[in-house]
């Protein structure tokens, strides 16, 4: 088995790693929001339906999450399954969107009722005191944990192989079968370090950009 | 004639009556201070005239329009309480600067965004803009910090950035500029630089409520001083009443206590 087959195949595998990691984000940071603004919502039965939801989503395995949607509509209600990748990017954006809807709500209940208050004075509108005055200063707040939780998306996107979806640790993990070889798996290493680390340089500069003002 | 009138204003939280039965008036170019121990009510007082708290009961008038009328509370649009709440400018204790602008953009970031509400703003943007950013000039120049206009608030000290609050909220031309306990959170040393500024506002006849701990301060800048203890006005005069000769042996017994 040569080493260019290989390459070949575990980039194929990391392809599908990259997928699941770019549609996660794309779905989860908007639909995060949403759900923060739920859990810090006025409206009591729908302030404790959302953090009853997140407290599901956060307390039970992602690993479990993907079987259910997996085999939950077909095993339940008989319904056709989802396909495979499907499955696991409909669990992942709902997983991250819980985690991330977290991360947001501490974001913007750090920001001081001052901010608040000073904008109002000031006769802003509800938008402008968000768009304005608030949403920097969030997005300042809550690059650091961001960048902890997506990071560790990077390396949960190997879940998928539970229900088969062929992503680069799979790919290498079929080498040991074929070719009996473990190279490979170390190999897929490798992936995983060179997108973190350019992942954390960044984060690094967004950390830089924002480090003009303190809050 | 008196622009700031304020009649049998209440405010409760729960079961705590925080202010009963507050009336006072001020007349345009006075300055107003109100003293009393922490705890009193002064602050819930001013946070009522900008809105920031909603009385149960009482009115408030500036000039010939009632802001606040607590026999007919109706539950005003969110446009109508940002237009009557621009009567007032406040001025707060922990100051309140918005960390991610300049001291020039947190004068100029309300104007601006009030500006573009006005009919006439696409055909003159420019010169709006313009104007807008010279006002600022001016009124950081007239704080006194003309070289700072491009420093975040966290470069700035604490008595500096509260006089670009002032600045702040001076630009939009308030008829009467409150502030709450405006030199409380800062070093001692820095409170002179402060107290500097608002005095030279009192100079030139800005109207004024100024909530204060600084007796010596409320005495020299102020034309009428309130005594709030408890949620209710226990005496009401000019700073040579209260401060010389208080009929209220509570008032007494609280300047004893503040002039150490």
């Amino acid at each position: 088995m040569s080493f260019a087959v290989i390459t070949q195949t575990l980039l194929e595998g990391f392809l599908i790693t990259i997928l699941i990691f770019i549609i996660t984000l794309v779905f989860a940071i908007p639909l995060g929001l949403i759900v923060s603004f739920g859990s810090m919502s006025r409206i009591v039965p729908l302030r404790w339906l959302t953090r009853t939801f997140v407290w599901i989503i956060r307390g039970t395995p992602l690993i479990l999450q993907v079987i259910i949607v997996f085999y939950g509509p077909g095993l339940i209600w008989g319904w056709t399954a989802f396909p495979r990748l499907e499955a696991v990017l409909i669990a992942f954006v709902i997983n991250y969107a819980a985690y991330f809807s977290e991360i947001y709500r501490s974001g913007i209940e750090s920001i001081p009722r001052g901010q608040y208050e000073a904008a109002q004075v000031l006769g802003m509108t509800k938008a402008q005191i968000f768009f304005k005055v608030i949403l920097l200063q969030v997005i300042k707040r809550i690059v650091p944990p961001m960048a902890n939780e997506i990071i560790t998306l990077v390396k949960d996107t190997s879940l998928a192989r539970v229900i088969a979806v062929r992503e680069i640790i799979m790919e290498a993990e079929d080498f040991i079968k074929s070719a009996a070889i473990i190279w490979p798996l170390f190999y897929t290493g490798v992936f995983y370090l060179l997108f973190c680390g350019i992942l954390t340089l960044l984060f690094n500069y967004l950390e830089r950009r924002l480090s003009y003002f303190k809050v | 004639m008196s622009i700031l009138e304020v009649k049998n204003l209440k405010k409760s939280f729960g079961l705590s009556i925080v202010l009963e039965n507050i009336s006072f008036s001020l007349d345009k170019g006075e300055s107003l201070a109100i003293i009393g121990s922490s705890g009193s009510g002064k602050t819930t007082l001013l946070r009522c005239l900008n809105f920031l708290e909603i009385p149960d009961a009482g009115t408030i008038n500036v000039g010939s329009e009632t802001i606040f009328d607590g026999n007919n509370p109706a539950t005003l649009p969110d446009k109508e309480i940002r237009k009557r709440r621009l009567h007032f400018g406040l001025v707060f204790q922990s100051f309140n600067l918005f960390p991610q602008y300049t001291a020039l953009k947190n004068i100029t970031l309300a104007c601006e965004l009030l500006a573009k509400e006005r009919s006439d703003y696409k055909e003159n943007r420019k010169s709006i803009i313009a104007d807008i950013e010279k006002k600022a000039r001016t009124l950081m120049d007239q704080v006194g910090l003309s070289g700072k206009l491009d420093f975040y608030p966290h470069q700035l000290s604490g008595g500096q950035q509260q006089r670009v609050a002032i600045a702040r909220a001076l630009a939009l031309n308030p008829d009467i500029l409150c502030f709450d306990e405006p030199t409380s959170a800062l070093d001692p040393e820095l409170t002179g630089e402060v107290l500097k500024v608002i005095k030279s506002l009192a100079d030139k006849r800005m109207t004024m409520v100024i909530v204060t701990h600084e007796m010596q301060f409320a005495r020299e800048v102020s034309d009428k001083v309130l005594f709030i203890d408890n949620g209710i006005i226990v005496e009401y005069g000019t700073p040579e009443e209260i401060f010389v000769n208080p009929r209220e042996e509570r008032t007494k017994q609280f300047l004893e206590r503040y002039s150490g």
